[in-house]
């Protein structure tokens, strides 16, 4: 924390996170003016404010975290701190351990600017949910934690901190490319992209907690930090360090498999964003077979992509007993559209059969409930009516711009030169 | 060449340690003890082998083969009998000195009472609040010393001890150096100037591309020097040979 990497990076996190929350709070101006005053999940901070405010650290974790660890690690190599260091009888794990701590710590620390933003939020008469802003910190967290531990261990493993530098952005990038693969195929691709640091943010960003995806990114953390223990033991072979961090591999693979299927997850979001009203889950939980969907769409038909990311990850949260199955010839679907059958969504429930081609919420619980005969207890409550807010991000210019880089050079200098005061 | 010991108990036993980095032998088939209390140095051309043989004793190169134990234990790293203070580091460099002394002292267990002798007796007063990245070599050598010197482990095991440093700071250093046999503290130091080790140390091992040529004290090494250069057809005056005329007979 004390290195001038870090203080680089808390500059210019700032500016990054305003520019975020400056824009998403006229944005959420317009919307909260032009609908009135039911604009309910449109008018969610979560989505309208908090998502983007705090994607900012998502830029600082992917282009400026890397470096300050990878710095704070190559620097004991480069300067022969750690020849006298690995002679202490401290295990090389507890002392990576105390590194990815006080990388998290300083990363704890950079999260004030989000804590600025908060604050001015409710200064503006916005509406703050602690729950939801939580989940989105937690979230930014748990990516930072995945980032340190790819940069400890590539610094414990190359010789040079610029091919550590490499070797992490090219895992950055070989995430973005698996994420685009699973957007246009599909299939075991998207499996792999559910475990991507992108993915896992998002889900957090939309306010949804999952074991799966928690276990899978705490895994990652430890496989990180284990292989960059077993490169800081200079005693042992290049061989035998090998064949430890291949064998990690396959334990944290073997794990994240396992963390994929977990199930339970909690919806923290006010409007129920990740969820269908409370009574539809109750019905849906009332049906006894399980329940199989064939989905005749395309990767990337845009009916397929809502689908999945609405309807059928709710439903696939609410019940347990749902097995989904995609029929496409194509990647686009454009040269298949004229075939019979394309666009059809079949469910089998208990021996019956149905199609639908809606993919709107209401149309697939609409079909499930017919086919199930089941028939949700009317909601007594108003669906979220949002949290309209027409203000000016008034000040937020002034403070991430010019108040927050000011304040963090001077406390940078103030500290660095304490050193040798 | 057969292991030479000073004494029937010594601290630290190497054993037939041999190292080859690909193609390149390194070390091989190198022994030699180091008994309690003594100052022995370890004289090379560059390239010999010696910062080789010192990593490999600290545990942070694996060796091919062969045996180091201290006090008849195997070390590994992190062992409390050895402590290893390579040669041209800068460790820390945006702290300073007085910190890495600190850290010395309280990460590693160092001995907070020794403190004060080993600034004076080092001249590190002017430079204890510089930040060691900006010292001098020879500044940062004295300050990396300190900071093994302080250590709490019986044998101290230095690269070029004198490396960097001028004649006068030589002389000064290698005072502090040999005091520290006083507290029972035993001394492998690798040198590569052969008047700098004559200087300090009671027993010398020659290493020479990476094998143990001459064991022993200076009159043990010309007593070997002589009967070799007898062999040889040539002569050397016992009674007037330098260490470097040993070690130039001997490799």
């Amino acid at each position: 924390m004390a290195s001038p990497s870090w203080w680089i990076m808390a500059g210019l996190t700032g500016p990054l996170v305003g520019l975020s929350f400056v824009s998403s709070v006229r944005s959420y101006a317009e919307v909260s003016a032009g609908a009135g005053g039911g604009c309910g999940a449109v008018c969610d901070p979560l989505i309208g404010i908090w998502a983007p405010t705090f994607s900012a650290y998502e830029l600082v974790a992917v282009f400026l975290l890397p470096f300050v660890a990878i710095r704070l690690m190559s620097g004991d190599r480069q300067s022969g701190a750690l020849k006298l260091e690995a002679q202490h009888p401290l295990r090389p794990l507890a002392r990576v351990a105390a590194k990815a701590v006080a990388l998290l710590g300083g990363w704890i620390g950079i999260n004030m600017a989000g804590v600025v933003a908060i604050g001015l939020w409710r200064l503006y008469g916005g509406s703050v949910s602690a729950p939801e802003i939580a989940t989105v910190a937690a979230g930014q967290l748990l990516n930072a934690g995945v980032t340190v531990a790819i940069a400890l261990a590539a610094a414990a493993v190359a010789d040079h901190p610029s091919t550590a530098a490499i070797a992490t952005l090219g895992a950055t990038v070989g995430a973005w490319a698996i994420d685009f693969v699973a957007a246009i195929q599909g299939g075991r691709w998207q499996r792999l992209a559910d475990v991507t640091p992108s993915a896992m943010v998002a889900r957090f960003q939309h306010g949804l907690v999952e074991t799966s995806v928690t276990l899978t990114a705490v895994a990652g953390i430890v496989a990180g930090l284990v292989i960059a223990a077993v490169w800081l033991r200079l005693g042992a072979t290049v061989g035998h360090r090998a064949r430890l961090s291949a064998a990690t591999l396959a334990v944290g693979a073997v794990v994240v498999l396992g963390a994929t299927m977990a199930r339970g997850s909690w919806d923290v979001s006010e409007g129920r964003i990740n969820s269908f009203p409370e009574n539809d889950e109750v019905a849906l939980r009332r049906l006894a077979a399980p329940l199989s969907i064939e989905v005749h769409l395309a990767p990337e038909d845009p009916r397929r992509i809502e689908l999945q990311r609405s309807a059928l990850a709710k439903l696939e949260r609410a019940t347990p007993h749902v097995r989904v199955t995609y029929v496409a010839k194509s990647a686009s679907g454009i040269y298949e559209s004229s075939d019979p059958g394309y666009g059809e969504i079949w469910y089998e429930l208990a021996g019956r059969r149905t199609m639908s081609r809606t993919v709107t919420d209401e149309g697939v619980l609409e079909t499930i409930f017919a086919l199930g005969g089941v028939s949700p207890a009317p909601d007594p409550e108003m669906a979220f009516p949002g949290h309209p807010l027409a203000a000016r991000p008034a000040g937020a210019a002034a403070i991430f711009y010019g108040l927050w880089p000011g304040a963090v050079a001077l406390a940078g200098l103030f500290a660095l030169r304490g050193r040798t005061a | 060449m057969p292991a030479t010991t000073a004494s029937s108990n010594p601290l630290l036993e190497v054993q037939h340690l041999t190292k080859s980095y690909r193609a390149v032998t390194a070390l091989s088939d190198v022994s030699f003890a180091v008994g309690r209390g003594e100052v022995v140095g370890l004289i090379g051309p560059n390239g010999a082998g010696k910062t080789t043989l010192f990593e490999c004793l600290a545990g942070l190169l694996p060796r091919d083969s062969g045996v180091v134990t201290a006090e008849a234990r195997p070390i590994a790293p992190g062992s409390s009998q050895l402590f290893y203070v390579p040669d041209g580091i800068a460790p820390w460099p945006a702290e300073t000195v007085r910190w890495a002394l600190d850290y010395a002292i309280g990460f590693f267990g160092g001995s907070a009472a020794d403190r004060t002798g080993v600034v004076r007796g080092l001249g590190l007063e002017a430079v204890l609040d510089r930040t060691i990245g900006t010292l001098s070599k020879g500044q940062r050598k004295r300050a990396v010393l300190a900071v093994g010197l302080l250590m709490p482990h019986p044998l101290l095991v230095i690269d070029e001890p004198f490396d960097g440093l001028d004649l006068r700071q030589t002389r000064e250093v290698a005072a502090v150096l040999r005091a520290q046999t006083s507290s029972h503290r035993t001394m492998l130091l690798s040198i590569h100037q052969i008047p700098d080790a004559a200087r300090v140390c009671d027993r010398f091992i020659l290493l020479s591309a990476g094998r143990v040529c001459g064991a022993g004290t200076l009159a043990e090494l010309t007593a070997q020097a002589a009967s070799r250069a007898a062999l040889a057809g040539e002569q050397i005056d016992p009674g007037r040979a330098t260490l470097e005329e040993v070690f130039l007979a001997l490799t």
